[in-house]
């Protein structure tokens, strides 16, 4: 639990050592005056914050939703898996391969290309298999499989050790298996001792038990019936799970193979290929000789980017939970996901950053939680947690817009008058919030399906959009209310309508239950009614009018009449005066129908685009409270940049150091107090391609060792420090020493 | 002779080698030969026939006869080899079966206290693994007989004929006997003798649907005759034989392929003797499962609708993040294109190519080795990065998450590293191991068109 705040969790590979000092220092040098040698209490005094324990409820929550989503996304291929992994285990199910006991039964696993994300589904898998049967899964990564001997080791000792750490069933077994314990070193491990070992533990007991009819079957009955007998004999599976596929080494890999297709006769092995690309994959790792001893069944998982939507629309979107990101905060974490890695897992550490960072902020942030919970926190802010309220950036257009001189006092100085008010400011907050997320589902509708997607398809998109611009005033706002009035009247009905009764379902199944429900769907409905009564008028508007609707969308339904009429021309001319007529009419700018859904548009942008889908600047008082926004924190922090930090590092060490001694007054300055390695960095930038070692040393001198002597010899402890900073730079990776020209090193870096 | 009639009415068209076989170790009496190689192409039933074998001629004479059979394939160290074979032979547990060398091994089968009538067997199933081991493994084992003085013989399995055994240490010749591939019409009988098995199977499959009329149907499969299923074997053979003349895959295409044939017969719109239509039905099934063959990949069950071709799609098509696709697409620029042309095409003023005669005659002469055909050459990291970000639009920064996609898709085996894997200064070289349509796949999904900056294409 104390950890759970520790932002060194790892969010992506390697870039461990920025981060850390980053954050260290974040915490440390901004936030926070501590003294470092008392970590433990700040501990305990960091947990018993209010803002902490809001942070730790609201994560808790989130995270036990997002892995409820996340397991049941995943539970139908998990099934199937795991039936077929039964299947092929018992005598009926593998009659497609029967009495051919060289070929292993083969799972298939698409998993995506987050690897990152892959180990916690196939922990997840293992669990499933070991409740649905009786099995034994081994997860064998390629990285204990540099040779097959380390493969076979690795194998055979977490199968065997897996078991005997399971509770015993037998009572009687427990001394054999404490002594085989004890006996069982992994150097030791290798196929034989496996099947000596599933022999003694799973078939054995079997045999006690129905020996004899065995041995009498064993001469009578038909020779063709062999193979199912030992299949029988085999009640326990052996599951071999290879999670990263591509990474194995196929040599090894198909050795591996057909060692157990080789054993397939005494132990019931079953691969599972986790699989990252395609099952071309498989094909391209194991030649014929390898395929023909398994037989593959494929199974796919849904793909990242599908995942991720999932998440974000029910988890992260929901209007369940207080806390938000800004349209930029949001973007810049999905941007990282669909960009970078497709990595889940990372998703939601980042989110889960930022929801630290955003309580880390004070106490006042506690207030972000529920309604009734926030509202019981008020009475315990202190008067430093209100002053941090009072600078909120939004606080101050809202003490502007009170017009009353002693209310303006009360409320800038009187701490019990603002929290009287504050439960109202919550309250307005909150309801935009959920005003936000409801009216967002509408407008997806509305416009996430239109041609070329002028606004983005997905909600993620649309939100993102919202609340960082205004969105009436955007070109592609105009463009997408443009193609909707060019639409044909059931196509723009269809989709009003369609939008009215998404946003309502939602409603129902999301809003319901929750707090300030009843104060949002009074609004909605009040602004659907508006919205339901315009509609009307376009439909009726259609049947009245005679005239073709526009001109981008030709209607069926009012040119019916007219190609009845049309059979009445007798002449030509006037055949041709009509026609003349209607484009007449075509040409007039606004007809009835047209103007309804001028009207309807124009209702949704004011009533609904406008007041609900409102950038964030437009957002009630106090909003700060509530959207976490501050996205270069966030990249600061979780976005490893190595070659930016050593840069930082070693020109201004300062920086990380936070020492007396490292002032630099500006970025290029040299002190005799910089680490050595800095000073080496900083002369070595102002080089060329090839930098003279003793130019660089004599430089390097006049700057640590201040007395002016350049003719003496050089002080031989200075040398060794130089040599020491030029060999460290060369570590770093900025240097190699030159072959062709002596005593000279090459730049690496520009 | 009890085992052979046995072994040739399970084993159909093996009676010639059934018959070396017996006349060489099938009898308890006399004393074995020392070596004997047996080889032969994949699937042509050596481990089959001889473990079956074993088993059989252990049956009749139990204690007279000791088999060790021992696959080398998981022999990483001659040590396991040893022990396992000592495990098989003298039935002993681990303790006193340590065996450090050859030397240990040969002594403790010769302290083996026989009678003289026991015989011994090893037989060694992917004996080829042999050479890869001590040189003087294989002819030591090959003069076992001598060496331990057991009435011992050592049968090496493989898919290589002996003359691949030949090392630096002579080898005594062995007996060979060679297991020849089936013919079509051997083929056909051997099929056919797995009439019963195909029908299990297909009474399996009904078991686990339950259907509501079981019962019906399971009458119906047993009124199917042999002959019917080889009438359907011919059908079968006649698509498949062209392309597949492994027996396994054919064993289980034709298993598989059976319970199509048979479906339109269990839902009663197809009589069995209707052998046109039943022909007609079942055509499309077996070219999609012609299609497939060799790959052998199942499908979960639960999708009740055929949709081959849908799983296959999804599965060939790649997701990776938008960056790695770029990555991706930068790797194949450089492994294709020289070094030397990357000023002029990734360079915005480059100044103008002078085209002069001979250039063009020698660029006439180079189009017969195209870049795109040679392979891909390998290119240091650096240049990977600034091809990159010469054909991204936008800015990006050199960040932790760019530089791990690379490692990413390295471990997806779409680049691999081929020199300097551990340094880090970014002069190690890396390959593009994807093709060119693959490429072309991917830069049409992000909008790209990558022949531009190919010096194949312009
Ligand atoms: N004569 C035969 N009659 C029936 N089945 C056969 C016959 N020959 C081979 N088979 C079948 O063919 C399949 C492949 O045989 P097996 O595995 O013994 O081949 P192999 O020669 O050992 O191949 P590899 O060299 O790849 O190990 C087995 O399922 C076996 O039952
Ligand atoms: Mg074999």
């Amino acid at each position: 639990m104390t950890d759970v705040m520790d932002p060194t969790i790892s969010v992506s590979k390697g870039c461990f050592v920025f981060k850390g000092t980053s954050s260290a220092k974040n915490s440390g040098a901004t936030k926070r005056k501590h003294n470092d040698d008392n970590v433990s209490a700040l501990r305990k005094q960091m947990t018993g914050q209010p803002y902490y324990s809001t942070y730790t409820a609201t994560w808790q929550k989130l995270e036990s939703h997002i892995e409820a989503l996340q397991s049941e996304s995943y539970a139908k291929t998990l099934e199937d898996l795991v039936t077929y992994v039964k299947n092929e285990c018992s005598a009926e199910g593998n009659m497609d391969t029967y009495d051919m006991e060289e070929i292993v039964p083969a799972a298939a696993l698409l998993t995506g290309v987050n690897q990152p994300d892959h180990l916690e589904q196939f922990a997840t898998l293992t669990q499933r298999i070991l409740q649905k049967m009786s099995a034994s899964v081994c997860m064998l990564q390629s990285r204990d499989c540099a040779t097959l001997k380390s493969a076979v080791e690795t194998m055979v000792y977490n199968f065997v050790e897996n078991a005997e750490r399971s509770p015993p069933t037998e009572l009687e077994d427990e001394d054999t298996e404490q002594r085989e314990k004890k006996r069982l070193r992994r150097t030791q491990c290798n196929m034989r001792q496996l099947l000596n070992w599933y022999r003694r533990k799973y078939i054995k007991p079997q045999l006690q038990t129905g020996s004899e009819v065995e041995d009498a079957a064993d001469d009578v009955s038909d020779a063709c019936e062999s193979p199912t007998k030992s299949y029988s004999k085999r009640p326990h599976a052996l599951v071999v799970i290879l999670p990263d596929f591509e990474c194995f080494n196929t040599a090894i890999l198909q050795d591996f193979i057909l060692m157990l297709s080789a054993y397939y006769t005494h132990l019931p092995f079953v691969l599972v290929f986790g699989v990252a690309t395609a099952v071309s994959a498989v094909h391209n790792a194991l030649p014929y000789h390898v395929t023909s001893k398994i037989k593959l069944c494929v199974f796919k998982t849904l793909t990242a980017p599908v995942c991720l939507n999932e998440i974000l629309e029910r988890v992260i979107l929901s209007p369940k939970y207080a806390f938000n990101l800004s349209g930029k905060a949001f973007k810049f974490l999905t941007h990282i996901f669909l960009y970078y890695d497709f990595s889940i897992h990372g998703f939601i550490q980042a989110y889960k950053y930022c929801l630290m960072e955003h309580f880390f902020q004070g106490n006042a942030y506690a207030l972000c939680a529920n309604y009734t919970a926030s509202l019981n926190r008020i009475k315990d802010l202190t008067h430093e947690d209100i002053e941090s309220i009072r600078r909120l950036l939004s606080f101050r257009p809202y003490v502007e817009s009170i017009n009353d001189c002693k209310r303006i006092i009360a409320i800038l100085t009187d701490d019990s008058y603002l929290k009287k008010k504050l439960p109202q400011l919550l309250r307005d907050c909150h309801i935009h919030f959920m005003l936000l997320r409801i009216f967002l589902e509408f407008f997806t509708v509305l416009v996430g399906d239109l041609p070329k997607c002028p606004l983005g398809k997905q909600r993620r998109e649309l939100y993102s959009f919202c609340l960082s611009k205004e969105l009436r005033d955007q070109p592609e706002f105009k463009e997408c209310w443009q193609i909707l009035s060019f639409m044909s009247k059931d196509e723009f009905v269809a989709k009003i309508s369609k939008a009215i009764s998404v946003t309502e379902d939602f409603m129902s199944a999301e809003i319901v239950g929750l707090e300030l429900a009843n104060d949002c769907m009074t609004t909605v409905t009040s602004k659907f009614q508006a919205l339901k009564a315009l509609l009307t008028r376009v439909v009726m508007a259609g049947t009245e009018d005679k005239s073709p609707t526009n001109t981008a969308a030709p209607t069926t339904t009012p040119a019916t009449p007219e190609s009845s009429k049309q059979q009445k021309f007798t002449s030509r001319q006037d055949l041709k005066d009509h026609l003349l007529q209607m484009s007449k009419q075509q040409n007039k700018p606004t007809s009835e129908y047209a103007q309804a859904v001028a009207q309807t548009l124009l209702h949704i942008q004011n009533e609904i685009v406008v007041c609900h889908l409102a950038p964030l600047a437009r957002a009630p008082p106090l909003h700060e409270l509530f959207v976490f926004s501050d996205v270069s924190t966030v990249r600061r922090n979780i976005i490893g940049a190595p070659r930016a930090a050593l840069h930082m590092a070693l020109n201004n060490p300062h920086y990380y150091l936070q020492c007396k001694c490292c002032q630099l007054s500006e970025s290029n300055q040299l002190l005799a107090t910089l680490p050595d390695l800095s000073v080496a960095y900083k002369l070595h930038l102002e080089c060329g391609r090839m930098i003279n070692l003793f130019d660089w040393l004599q430089a390097f001198r006049s700057v640590v060792d201040d007395i002016d002597n350049e003719q003496e010899q050089v002080d031989p402890q200075i040398q060794a420090r130089f040599t020491r900073a030029v060999a460290e730079l060369q570590f770093l990776g900025y240097i190699k020493m030159s072959k062709r020209k002596t005593d000279h090193a090459t730049r690496l870096t520009w | 002779m009890e085992v052979f009639n046995k072994l040739n009415e399970r084993f159909p068209c093996r009676k010639n080698v059934l018959k070396t076989l017996t006349n060489l170790i099938g009898h308890s009496e006399e004393m074995l030969p020392a070596a004997i190689h047996i080889y032969g192409h994949t699937g042509t039933g050596k481990t089959t026939l001889l473990k079956n074998f074993f088993n059989e001629s252990i049956r009749r004479n139990k204690n007279k006869l000791n088999v060790a059979y021992v696959n080398c394939v998981e022999s990483y160290t001659s040590r396991i080899l040893f022990e396992n074979i000592l495990e098989y032979i003298s039935g002993a547990i681990a303790d006193d079966i340590k065996t450090e060398n050859l030397k240990d091994f040969v002594e403790k089968l010769r302290r083996i206290q026989s009678q003289p009538e026991v015989q011994y067997i090893i037989s060694l199933d992917n004996a080829e693994r042999l050479r890869d081991m001590d040189a003087n493994v294989l002819p030591s084992l090959l003069r076992l007989q001598q060496l331990t003085g057991l009435n011992i013989c050592v049968i090496l399995i493989s898919q290589l004929p002996l003359e691949k055994f030949y090392c630096k240490t002579s080898i005594d010749d062995p007996i060979t006997i060679y297991f020849p591939q089936y013919t079509k019409s051997e083929t056909l009988e051997i099929l056919s003798a797995d009439f019963k098995n195909a029908q299990k199977l297909i009474v399996a499959l009904l078991n686990r649907k339950k259907p509501e009329d079981l019962s019906t149907k399971l009458e119906i499969v047993d009124t199917v005759t042999r002959e019917f299923f080889n009438n359907y074997l011919n059908l079968f053979l006649g698509v498949f034989y062209k392309a597949c003349r492994d027996l396994s895959e054919l064993k289980i295409t034709a298993r598989k392929c059976f319970t199509f044939y048979m479906e339109p017969i269990l839902d009663g719109t197809v009589s069995m003797s209707d052998v046109s239509r039943l022909w007609r039905c079942i055509a499309g099934q077996l070219r999609t499962a012609l299609s497939q063959v060799y790959i052998r990949s199942g499908q979960p069950e639960t999708p009740v609708v055929n949709n081959d071709k849908e799983i296959l799609k999804v599965a060939q098509s790649l997701e990776l993040p938008y960056y790695g696709k770029y990555l991706l697409i930068a790797a194949f620029i450089a492994s294709y294109n020289s070094s030397k042309e990357d000023k002029r095409l990734f360079v915005k003023n480059h100044g103008k190519r002078r085209k002069r005669l001979q250039n063009v005659n020698a660029n006439a002469k180079v189009t017969e080795k195209m870049n795109t055909y040679i392979g891909p050459k390998s290119f240091s990291v650096d240049r990977l990065l600034a091809i990159f970000y010469a054909i991204l639009d936008e800015k990006v920064g050199l960040t932790c998450n760019l530089l791990s996609q690379i490692s990413t898709l390295v471990n997806l085996k779409l680049l691999s590293f081929v020199s300097g894997e551990n340094v880090m200064d970014g002069t190690s070289r890396l390959q593009c191991t994807v093709g060119l349509e693959f490429v072309i796949c991917i830069s049409q999904v992000v909008g790209f068109n990558v022949r531009q900056y190919l010096s194949d294409f312009n």
